[in-house]
């Protein structure tokens, strides 16, 4: 895990939801996971649990919030709220991206539809200032948070069907807490007394 | 050979290549707009791709144009990796436990329309044909020779349904007669229609557009924005999986 410091960031876009207000908050230090959770990872606290050949290291996916929140605990942490989320894909500084506010230019895989997945922290731009990996890049990932009866998603996809206009930092979307989808992973923090 | 005006022969190729490709490119598009947007199907013996009249709010995409599927003559069969190969009449398919649901069904293509499908779910013909333990999923083969790859763990959602009607009449042979699948959370190309036999089968098998085409064999439906026919073609915001809301 990395510790991220206490401090403020900047949190949202612009004035209107969904991504706005911009406003400035304080957080306390906290851990969170360099990437997000490897099926192999999934497997050392669920033995029973299977995946296909060559995936060890790519993101575990088809999870719900349930199971992820369970993984979270069983290792001695909890699934991250959005200030936590954002704050570690951003910076103190409130980048548009993790790397900055310029989108690439080169669009990661055109012309396919799904998802495509690669083992966590191999893209070299996506990296936060605080050396977090894979926040706008890899799957979207399960906040702690809620909005009625669904959970909050951030992050993106290594996709050409969405580009990185999906991908910034301040991205969020609502799904059932319930549902197993492909696209959909998790990491875990870890609070600091 | 001497370059002329600054053009070699090697650049000459390229851009005579490339001159080619834009004419064949123009032909096809508009090829691919009439064929979409003339009605060659109604009043026929066969069914197809069609835009045209009510389909304008509802798209009809099919692999090959196929000839109407008589209720009389249609049976399912249902084999692969299978306990008990069993094949139904279509009298025998209504019966099965009625559930009706309003799914809005999203396209690949960024399009999407909704609808009320009526139909049962996969686990009641698996209690009569069970899988044997190796089968995962099935393959579906359709009247156009399309097939389309669910596993089981898909099929088995709640919200998946194996459909004979939509919104309360007997499907369309535009929309799938007799038989259907409506999987909400995935894109169209992996809701097949006008099924013919269903195969268990013990891995991933890519169905006839991700062999083809550039469409993921999982077709989840990704976060993004849909252009619903219903609502003007409007952008929407998505947030993948299925859409419910609106």
């Amino acid at each position: 895990m990395v510790t991220i410091p206490e401090g403020p960031f900047t949190m949202g876009q612009g004035k209107q939801p969904p991504h706005g207000p911009e406003r400035r908050l304080f957080l306390k230090s906290f851990q969170i996971d360099q990437s997000e959770v490897t099926n192999e990872e999934f497997k050392e606290q669920f033995p029973n649990y299977r995946f296909r050949k060559g995936a060890t290291q790519h993101p575990k996916t088809k999870v719900s919030w349930y199971e992820a929140k369970q993984y979270c605990e069983k290792v001695g942490g909890r699934l991250p709220t959005e200030p936590e989320w954002e704050k570690a894909a951003r910076g103190a500084s409130g980048s548009v991206y993790p790397w900055g506010d310029r989108k690439p230019k080169k669009l990661p895989h055109p012309f396919y539809s799904g998802v495509v997945k690669k083992n966590v922290g191999s893209s070299k731009t996506d990296v936060s200032s605080y050396g977090i990996h894979d926040m706008a890049g890899s799957v979207w990932e399960w906040t702690d948070d809620s909005q009625g009866s669904l959970k909050i998603i951030r992050g993106g996809l290594w996709n050409h069907h969405l580009d990185f206009e999906y991908s910034k930092a301040f991205e969020k979307a609502t799904i059932p807490p319930g549902e197993r989808l492909s696209f959909l992973g998790f990491r875990c923090v870890r609070s600091m007394e | 050979m001497r370059p002329f005006n600054g053009i070699n022969r090697r650049s000459f190729l390229v851009r005579a290549f490339a001159f080619c490709a834009a004419l064949v490119q123009g032909w096809w598009g508009r090829l691919g707009s009439a064929q979409a947007d003339t009605d060659y199907f109604t009043g026929t013996d066969f069914v197809g791709k069609t835009r045209v009249g009510k389909f304008k709010q509802f798209y009809i995409n099919y692999w090959k144009p196929l000839r109407r599927i008589k209720a009389e003559d249609w049976t399912l069969e249902i084999g692969g990796l299978c306990e008990s190969p069993h094949t139904f009449t279509l009298d025998e398919i209504k019966k099965l436990p009625a559930h009706t649901q309003t799914t809005r069904m999203k396209c690949v293509e960024c399009w999407s329309a909704k609808a009320e499908w009526s139909g049962f779910h996969f686990s009641e013909l698996m209690k009569l044909c069970p899988p044997q333990p190796e089968a995962t999923g099935v393959v579906f083969h359709c009247g156009d020779v399309y097939k389309e790859h669910l596993s089981l763990e898909d099929l088995s959602h709640p919200r998946t349904l194996l459909v004979t009607q939509m919104d309360g009449a007997p499907l369309s042979d535009e929309h799938g007669f007799p038989l259907r699948v409506i999987v909400p959370s995935k894109y169209g190309y992996k809701n097949p229609k006008a099924i013919v036999k269903i195969e268990y089968v013990s891995e991933l098998q890519y169905g006839t557009w991700s062999k083809i085409g550039p469409y993921s064999p999982d077709g989840t439906i990704l976060p993004g924005t849909d252009h619903p026919l219903d609502l003007g073609k409007t952008p929407h915001r998505i947030s993948g999986g299925e859409i419910k809301d609106y």
